[in-house]
């Protein structure tokens, strides 16, 4: 039933029909299309939600619009007066407050009830006034900088006026370019969107683990008024899809078996959200349920049911790395250890859930907009699946709430919109809820890690092995690239002589897990850096000199073929050693405080994608041999100047979902354009207009998109030299650009503006455009299976040192501080880089304390909701110290390397480090919850009283 | 997810809800901040066809000085007794439940009433309250009632509420001098964590610095915020040393009846309660001053 209603909204009356069971949060989005307010939850966890009611920061998801008439309601719409934002919002842009974004409006609405109440506020109390807002992507500290530095941006503040032409190129720490529309709720993520005679898709999952499906009978389903297309296993294609090509092994809608809960088994389409929820009740499914399988170690028993009949003993993967004679070695060692270490399926958690909007054209195009990091493969396997060209498929990337790997790959909401817009011939819309996110999932691999290490008497390793067994879920995914990056990066950090691995990547039946962020490599490396902590504690040696005696140095190969250029990791060692006041703590906290170090480092850019071929459909040709070189460029960006010269058009399909790419590539390409990033526009959300990058995985955009857009940059700048050498009466070599204008080299008083120059080109040339491209190195990799996972033209490196303090008796652990030094390469933006290390702590820390999704017998996810899979509150996140220690990686661009990924593989071991120091105890198995540390020390005081009795049997004795 | 069609109806006293509820029951739900309800629509842990809105019943609002102590209306929000300046004093430890439940929005929307009469096992003002010796005031068109907190509760999400009554108020009787109170709890995160285990305390001491009264309430270790009625007995007329402490610790942990969940094994939340409940007395022991 529908009633007329009045609200008060930013001071605006709206008059609107609604129902009595609508919350505040559907009507601000769905009626009002006040999109500014975020759905993250749906339940009052994370904050996105936020709105001010009479003045009060309130969740609108958990208000009913009904009761809320006679309220003044704020909403982040309302801030901004005229077009000029508030003080607040100024601090959150220069700051560094935001990254993604999806949290922002809700978090801006927090702060700012909290500054009208006291203007002058402690870090503490803005913390207490935030806990309400999750953040996954800044670690806080940018936010806490920025409501801390609010009054500087009052009228008349220090930083009320930008001061002159500040810098902006390559180097310079630029507000992020999408920063002012992320803070005023205008940036567009994809559920924001809504076209003309939309309607709305959902899906059916699976209620059980593991089953046949015998029956479906859709209807009733069908016959609910404002239900337009119902679709099932036996509408749909029988090609399968996956991510990697030899192992595509998931049906669009269950065929014949449901593999986890939440496999998708049947979609709808209906008018709206509510209708589909609906419909979806209404399809009844018979399944015959077979045994379930949680546990990895369990499904590789003999016997065990098959989850896939074609995966023998559940195992989709086996790798096999031996480089030199383990087995030698550790006989010649002098001190060999072996530990085992049990990991955690961490969820990405993004505040933005997935969402993806399908609609075709007349003539059979589709156009799909989707929370996506990789454009391109998504284009590839939408082409796959439907059996129509490449061409034929444009693919929007709206504004990305987060990602870390989730979403890497072509989801089932992609796919069934296309399928059910094509069904019902309207546009679809289908976001996921919270908990369908879980049940999608993509997280990390639980790995079950046996490994083994061998020093001699200095602690220089002998040798290295480790067993290591992926839980990954019920599909394939990432999982083949996993298993091997689980093997191939260790020996990326020290010098390992002697290695060897034995990775299997087992199917359970739980969500399918993929590339998370650090992909494969965090645990492996949790695991390596714990070990070598112990060892130098058992040798006596200082953890961080047992690091420096091992530390990877530079233009060296490592023993699995990975060509290591610039590495100052010894430099980062040196540098957390002095900032953390390392000796003065290592060995000398008082109980329950501790201090431990960890490290890290990963790829910038996967030396090879993870379709070989050419960019076709892989039906159309038979799999190419492999060859040691890309056959296509991975990153390819255009820029136009625009016809006056005043400003420049960036095109390149680099995903920004957070992380800052818009922002870098923007400064690359102004600097070797010669202009100030201020006069660049950015096009990279839509695959019509720019041309093909690979996406936000494998820590590659900086990297090779950022050699796309210089040398497309490059290229105008060589197109402009002839008229500006005319104008100035020089030689074209002898010309420069720089800041917008144009000079003779070592005589700047000879210029000439670049708009002037630009115009003259376009005058006789016509469109002034540069293109750019980049291939990785050909020949990356050894001639090994598995050689060519974890190439890569350049590899970052870094150091965390974690300080806790540990509640002894609780358990409760306290994440104090963390000091982290960084060899990134130069950095393009070094607040940029800053914010992924702050954020990669939060997010590490919060995983090895805190997070892992739980299962029960029968697989059913016990925590898919935020309020049960709990990720770290602004009280929660540490001081962080990050710093950038001098490197210049000569095969990037300006020197650059790698920030978003490598940041992570510190983290978990620096914790487990410093619980340990603090404690007294060794936690190996994540998360290192407070329960399993009391239990621990409990064990720890028993196995010590009875050591001390023994010891004191043979005294009696005598 | 949706919440179901469902009808609102506001009601702008005490008696037309009263009135409204009976009307509707069973198939009506009481909705006061919503941040229990409306979760509980959307995850369909029960559905309704009707709801009840309070928020209009000015008078359910706000917390007074009474004669013989403070009343709390159901309605007042989680923030507001927060905030109030009458939580000051020896009233002030129910700011330890108050300051670190749930999220500055959710305390904004979420009330008093809500909290204790929603009856979930771990709502953190329930114990606090009881070890406070709180009453609550119940009121239906039949007209009102006091029951003792502890005996409101009886189960998770059940209360001694007849069909077509409700919570008006909570009453914290004015606490005697040489009182002491106070709230541990532990959640697994810093902030909008979940009670794994909670223990209030209060107490009196008499002159000679033995104990007057005491009474400890127990949080998420039972199906119902649990009075550990034994501890009371233990404690009175004893001078509250190490060794006492430690006893009432012992009972208040076999007064527990924890589950393992998620958040802890039955085991671990014994423990807690244990550790929170010698935190607890040191804490309002420390209150009273000396
Ligand atoms: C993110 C989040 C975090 C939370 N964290 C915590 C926490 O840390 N600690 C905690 O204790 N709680 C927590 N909660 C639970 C919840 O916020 C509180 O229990 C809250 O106080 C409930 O009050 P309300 O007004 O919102 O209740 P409502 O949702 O409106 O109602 C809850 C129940 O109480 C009944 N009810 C309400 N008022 C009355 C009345 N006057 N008489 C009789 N029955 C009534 C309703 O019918 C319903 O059954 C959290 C909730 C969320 C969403
Ligand atoms: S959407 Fe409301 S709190 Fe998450
Ligand atoms: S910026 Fe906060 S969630 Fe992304």
């Amino acid at each position: 039933m529908f009633t007329a209603r009045t609200f008060t909204i930013n001071g605006q009356q709206y008059d609107v029909a609604i129902e009595d069971g609508e919350t505040l949060l559907d009507v601000l989005r769905d009626r009002l299309h006040l999109t500014g307010t975020k759905k993250g939850c749906d339940s009052g966890d994370c904050g996105a939600c936020t709105v001010l009611i009479d003045g009060e920061p309130l969740n609108s998801c958990l208000l009913l619009a009904s009761t809320v008439e006679d309220r003044s309601i704020t909403t982040i719409e309302g801030l901004a007066r005229n077009g000029e934002l508030t003080p607040l919002q100024k601090s959150f842009v220069a700051e560094g407050g935001l990254q993604c974004g999806y949290c922002t409006p809700g978090m801006v609405l927090s702060a700012t009830a909290l500054l009208e109440r006291n203007p002058d506020p402690s870090a503490d109390e803005i913390k207490d006034a935030l806990a309400g807002n999750l953040c996954r992507c800044t670690g806080y500290t940018g936010i806490l900088r920025a409501v801390e530095r609010c009054k500087n941006y009052l009228e008349g503040g220090q930083c009320a006026k930008p001061r002159g032409v500040e810098p902006s190129g390559v180097g310079a720490s630029i507000p992020r370019i999408d920063a002012a529309d992320k803070v005023t709720g205008r940036a567009l993520y994809t559920a924001d969107i809504s076209l003309p005679y939309m309607v709305h898709g959902k899906i059916l999952g699976s209620p059980i683990a593991h089953g046949l499906v015998k029956r479906i009978d859709v209807s009733k389903a069908k016959a609910l008024p404002g239900v337009l297309a119902v679709l099932t296993g036996a509408d749909v294609t029988d090609t399968k899809h996956g991510v990697s090509p030899a192992r595509y092994d998931e049906d669009v809608l269950a065929k014949d078996k449901v593999r986890h809960i939440g496999d998708p088994v049947a979609a709808v389409a209906a008018v709206d959200e509510k209708t589909a929820e609906r419909a979806l009740k209404l399809i009844e499914v018979e399944y015959e349920r077979l045994p379930v399988l949680t546990d990895a170690m369990e499904a590789i028993k003999e016997g065990a049911p098959l989850i896939h009949e074609k995966y023998k003993s559940n195992i989709c993967t086996t790798v096999d790395f031996n480089f030199g004679d383990v087995e030698t070695a550790f006989k010649e060692s002098h001190y060999v250890r072996e530990e085992t270490f049990v990991g955690n399926n961490v969820f990405q958690s993004p505040l933005e859930p997935h969402a993806s909007i399908s609609t075709w054209s007349h003539d059979g195009n589709l156009t799909l907009y989707t929370s996506t990091q990789v454009p391109p493969y998504v284009q590839y396997m939408m082409a796959h699946l439907l059996h129509i060209p490449l061409g034929k498929i444009r693919v929007i990337r709206p504004a990305v709430g987060g990602g870390f790997g989730t979403k890497a790959a072509t989801t089932p909401l992609d796919i069934c919109s296309a399928l059910l817009s094509r069904a019902c011939g309207r546009p679809v819309k289908m976001v996921y809820s919270r908990e369908e996110m879980f049940q999608y999932g993509r997280g990390r691999h639980k790995q079950h890690m046996k490994i083994k290490l061998g020093v001699d008497r200095e602690g220089k390793i002998k040798a290295v092995k480790s067993e290591v067994h992926l839980d990954g879920g019920a599909y394939t995914s990432f999982g083949v690239a996993t298993a091997y990056y689980a093997g191939s990066m260790i020996p990326t950090l020290y010098k390992i002589p002697n290695y060897r691995y034995d990775g299997y990547r087992v199917m359970t039946n739980k969500p399918a897990c993929g590339a998370m962020r650090g992909h494969g490599v965090p645990q492996p490396r949790f695991a390596f850096e714990c070990l070598l902590s112990m060892a130098a504690d058992d040798l006596g040696i200082d953890p961080i000199e047992i690091r420096r005696r091992n530390a990877m140095t530079p233009n060296t190969m490592t023993v699995n073929d990975l060509d290591i250029g610039s590495c100052e990791f010894s430099a980062t060692l040196d540098a957390v050693a002095g900032k953390s006041a390392w000796k003065d703590k290592y060995g000398k906290l008082p109980k329950g405080k501790g201090i431990g170090i960890g490290c890290g480092g990963f790829v910038s850019g996967a030396g090879y994608c993870i379709y070989r071929g050419q960019v076709q459909l892989s039906h159309e040709k038979g799999r190419e041999p492999f060859q040691k070189k890309s056959i296509f460029p991975h990153a390819n960006a255009v820029v136009r100047v625009t016809e006056d010269g005043e400003a420049a058009v960036l095109m390149i399909g680099a995903a920004e979902i957070g992380q800052g790419s818009d922002t870098v590539l923007v400064q690359m390409c102004a600097q070797s354009l010669g202009i100030p990033a201020s006069r660049m526009r950015m096009q990279s959300a839509d695959s019509e207009i720019s041309p093909l990058d690979l996406g936000a995985y494998s820590s590659r955009v900086t990297f090779m998109a950022g050699h796309a857009v210089s040398r497309a940059g490059a290229m105008v700048l060589e197109k402009m030299k002839p008229y500006a050498a005319a104008l100035l009466g020089c030689a074209a070599s002898e010309v420069e650009a720089r800041d917008g204008t144009v000079f003779v080299r070592g005589d700047a008083s000879r210029s000439v503006l670049w708009a002037e120059v630009a115009r003259k080109c376009f005058n006789a040339d016509g469109p002034l455009v540069g293109t750019g491209w980049y291939k990785p190195p050909e020949g990356l990799g050894g001639d090994y299976k598995g050689a060519t996972v974890g190439t890569s033209p350049a590899y970052s490196f870094g150091s965390s040192v974690c300080e806790v303090s540990v509640d002894l008796e609780t358990g409760k652990v306290k994440i104090d501080k963390f000091t982290d030094y960084h060899d990134c390469g130069t950095p393009i933006n070094p607040q940029g880089v800053h914010g992924q290390v702050e954020g990669a702590i939060v997010m590490g820390a919060g995983e090895t304390v805190m997070e892992g999704v739980a299962f029960g017998d029968d697989g059913q996810l016990l925590n898919p909701n935020l309020h049960g899979y709990l990720i770290m509150t602004i009280k929660d996140a540490p001081e962080i110290f990050s710093g950038v220690v001098d490197s210049y990686e000569p095969r990037g661009p300006f020197g650059a390397k790698e920030i978003g990924e490598g940041s992570t593989l510190p983290v978990l071991g620096a914790v487990a480090h410093a619980i340990a120091n603090a404690t007294g105890v060794w936690i190996k198995d994540l998360p290192i919850t407070p329960e399993k540390i009391v239990n621990a020390i409990r064990q720890k005081k028993a196995a010590d009283a009875a050591r001390r009795e023994r010891r004191d049997e043979p005294v009696t004795a005598k | 997810m949706h919440i179901p069609s469902i009808e609102v109806h506001k009601a702008a006293t005490l008696a037309e809800a009263s009135a409204l509820l009976g009307r509707f029951s069973p198939d009506v739900r009481l909705l006061a901040g919503g941040t229990d309800v409306l979760v509980d629509l959307k995850t369909a842990r029960f559905s309704v066809g009707h709801l009840v809105a309070l928020g209009g019943i000015k008078k359910l609002r706000g917390v007074t000085e009474e004669r013989d102590g403070l009343r709390i209306g159901a309605l007042t929000t989680i923030t507001e007794l927060d905030r109030s300046p009458l939580v000051a004093g020896a009233y002030a430890a129910l700011r330890d439940a108050t300051s670190r439940m749930a999220t500055p929005q959710v305390r904004n929307a979420a009330t008093v009433g809500g909290n204790v009469a929603g009856a979930v096992p771990c709502a953190d003002l329930p114990p606090i309250l009881i070890a406070m010796n709180a009453t609550a005031l119940l009121s239906s068109d039949k007209g009102e009632r006091t029951v003792a907190l502890e005996d409101l509760v009886v189960g998770p999400r059940t209360t001694v509420l007849r069909d077509n009554e409700l919570l008006a108020a909570v009453n914290v009787p004015r606490p005697p001098e040489r009182f002491g109170a106070a709230y541990a709890r532990f959640g697994l995160r810093e902030a909008n964590a979940i009670a794994v285990a909670g223990v209030a305390v209060a107490l009196a001491l008499n002159d000679d610095r033995t104990v007057r009264s005491a009474r400890i309430a127990l949080c998420a270790v039972a199906p119902a915020p649990k009075f550990v009625k034994e501890a009371t007995r233990l404690l009175v007329g004893r001078v509250l040393d190490e060794r006492a402490c430690a006893q009432a610790a012992a009972l208040a942990m076999e007064a527990a009846e924890p589950i393992s969940d998620l958040r802890g094994s039955a085991e671990y939340r014994r423990e807690l309660v244990g550790t929170l409940t010698r935190r607890a007395l040191a804490a309002a022991q420390q209150r009273i001053g000396r």
